[in-house]
């Protein structure tokens, strides 16, 4: 579960100050898909950089599953990000270096996961975001829809407790889009994944439990959505 | 989080950027890495080859191991045969050479030279040093010879040839006649019997007539200007100069280092400060090269490595999986480097360097080698270390943008 409590966040460029959060305050259920939507430039994804601990708000409170978040280290952070959140960048953010598969069980490396573990369940997540045939592949050799989808196996690959999509399909077509925003719809229905999600595109409503719309830094909306499962999300 | 899984990440890290990254500045850095050990080992190699050449040429051909001297304000020590008994029933002293040593005028064919003229017992200087072995043309003296002279192939010289200002007959071979005027006045004609050339300048402008020659032209009766001592094993002259003293000895007794007035020594020191300059240097440039490396690498890499911290791969395993990186190309330079010195070795080997003591081989000592290794691997560390540092301290969200 996610309390923030009263987020605001300014950035400082010379002697000008921007206000990118003006004291946000969310809660985030376990297993809710959530939406976070809103022009550009509303803090959505500043909101969203904080809660996955990538990011520190200048003043507020986050409680992640019981957790102060910020007040821990940074080395603590390193560790709370790797073991209870997931993290999809619009971008991919997939290691060129690596394969696919490579990708997916980097952080399962780091936790001392056996070599038989970690290819196991990596190849598994794989197969299931529909990737089965193309683990050997290195990011150039895969479309941006693959890329994404192996960027969502690697955010899975060590059940977190948390999803956090930082508008994941802005750089795909909407039919790859939609497989994606299905998977996450599957993930949320079947394994009660908590999902956060940022967005501008409205017909992703549709996907969304609840849709929270920021405005120049402040929570302008909050819409519960959908209450039955999404068609698209039933296996 | 475990230390080892750490150090597993770190290592699957390094190893996928060795293997997928760029080849061409791989073995780019690979060679100047190796080329920089090549330069740390070779230097000093050649600094013991000096060194290792003045004291073999010294014992072999000029000097033997220790030199016994009259006590000063003697100009010849007296007693010879008793002193050259004494010293030689001394346990680690396996031959004794009595010298009498005078500088003469050589005449011939109306070309004069002046040098230094021997006065040996044949047989007591083959016990002493090897100059009999390196004759290159007719024989050594023998103990009966009256009128024969050996004479260095410098000093011999070659017709029409001139040896930048060092003594030179230009020309003289075996069966010829020189004219030799000792500083008494005395003048005495001998016949040549034999050319040697150790490669040893010194010795190679020097002649040889037998002491019983030159006692009579200089009117002496059992006496030399010195006597060489050769010992069992070189190395341990100060031990013998000691032993001999026990033995009552009384005479001044001089190791061949110190015979040379502190000329080797001084040279050795030059060459040290040279060696330290060039090792120096040597170190910085590995500094810069793999300081730049990793830069350019890290910098290039600011996007990943803020993603690598963004899905929670600590700091530290990023920087140790660059340090690793560093590790391995030094390691390979370093193996490089050791097959390139072995070549070099090898050619000097086959054809060595000649300096005016003799020819130089390179000297390469294990402990240089682990010396140059170590120092490589610790400026690299160090060097690869600073600019991970640096780039994985950035913020995650600035590194990602880039």
């Amino acid at each position: 579960m996610i309390v923030a409590e009263n987020l605001t966040r300014v950035y400082t460029m010379g002697r000008v100050e921007v206000r990118a959060l003006g004291g946000v305050s969310l809660e985030v259920a376990k297993g809710e898909f959530v939406g976070i939507m809103g022009a550009s430039g509303s803090g959505k994804s500043t909101l969203l950089h904080i809660l996955g601990l990538l990011d520190r708000p200048t003043s507020g409170r986050v409680m992640i599953d019981g957790t102060d978040v910020l007040a821990l280290s940074d080395h603590r952070r390193t560790l709370f990000r790797l073991n209870r959140l997931g993290y999809v960048f619009q971008d991919y953010a997939l290691i060129g270096e690596l394969t696919a598969l490579e990708n997916v069980y980097l952080t399962s490396l780091v936790r001392g996961a056996s070599k038989a573990e970690y290819l196991e369940r990596s190849a598994e997540i794989l197969r299931r975001v529909g990737l089965g045939d193309r683990m050997d592949h290195r990011q150039s050799e895969l479309s941006g829809g693959e890329q994404q989808r192996v960027a969502i196996a690697r955010a899975l690959v060590n059940n977190p407790s948390i999803l956090l999509a930082d508008e994941p399909c802005a750089n795909l077509d909407s039919q790859t889009s939609r497989s994606i925003l299905d998977l996450f719809a599957r993930l949320n229905e079947d394994l009660d994944q908590t999902i956060v999600m940022v967005s501008h595109e409205d017909w992703h409503k549709e996907y969304f439990c609840r849709i929270v719309t920021l405005r120049d830094g402040l929570i302008e909306e909050m819409v519960e959505c959908r209450k039955e499962p999404h068609p698209h999300g039933e296996a | 989080m475990p230390v080892f899984a750490g150090l597993r990440v770190s290592a699957f890290l390094a190893w996928k950027s060795i293997e997928r990254g760029s080849r061409g500045t791989l073995a780019l850095t690979i060679m100047i890495i190796a080329l920089i050990f090549v330069n740390l080992v070779f230097l000093p190699s050649i600094i013991s080859g000096v060194v290792e050449t003045f004291n073999t040429q010294s014992i072999d051909f000029d000097l033997g191991n220790l030199v016994i001297e009259p006590r000063e304000g003697s100009q010849y020590l007296d007693g010879v045969a008793g002193l050259q008994k004494k010293v030689e029933r001394i346990p680690g002293v396996v031959g004794t050479s009595p010298r009498i040593t005078v500088g003469v005028t050589y005449f011939y064919r109306g070309r004069n030279a002046a040098s230094t003229l021997y006065g040996i017992t044949p047989e007591d200087e083959r016990s002493v040093t090897r100059i009999a072995d390196y004759m290159t043309a007719g024989e050594f003296l023998s103990s009966g010879d009256t009128d024969a002279i050996v004479m260095g192939a410098t000093l011999a010289g070659s017709e029409g040839e001139e040896v930048g200002g060092l003594p030179s007959l230009q020309g003289v071979g075996v069966g010829d006649s020189v004219e030799v005027a000792y500083p008494n006045g005395a003048t005495r004609t001998y016949q040549v019997k034999g050319i040697f050339k150790t490669q040893s300048f010194g010795v190679d402008t020097a002649a040889f007539v037998t002491s019983r020659e030159m006692s009579g032209v200089l009117g002496l009766d059992n006496q030399a200007s010195i006597i060489l001592v050769k010992t069992a094993v070189n190395g341990r002259e100060e031990e013998y100069k000691t032993e001999l003293l026990s033995y009552g000895i009384q005479e001044e007794i001089l190791t061949f280092r110190e015979k040379s007035g502190g000329f080797v020594d001084q040279a050795i020191q030059s060459f040290n400060i040279i060696n330290a300059i060039s090792t120096l240097v040597s170190l910085i440039i590995a500094i810069v090269v793999v300081f730049i490396v990793i830069f350019i690498n890290t910098v290039n890499r600011r996007r990943q490595i803020g993603i690598l911290k963004a899905i929670g791969i600590d700091q530290q395993i990023i920087i140790n999986s660059y340090v690793l990186q560093v590790l391995f190309i030094t390691a390979v330079g370093a193996l490089v480097g050791i097959g390139l010195n072995a070549g070099v070795t090898t050619y000097l080997t086959a054809y060595p360097l000649v300096f005016p003591g003799g020819p130089v081989y390179p000297d390469v000592e294990a402990s240089a080698i682990l010396r140059s290794i170590a120092s490589l691997f610790a400026v690299s560390v160090v060097a690869g270390y600073i600019p991970a540092w640096q780039i994985v301290r950035e913020d995650i969200l600035s590194a990602i943008r880039g």
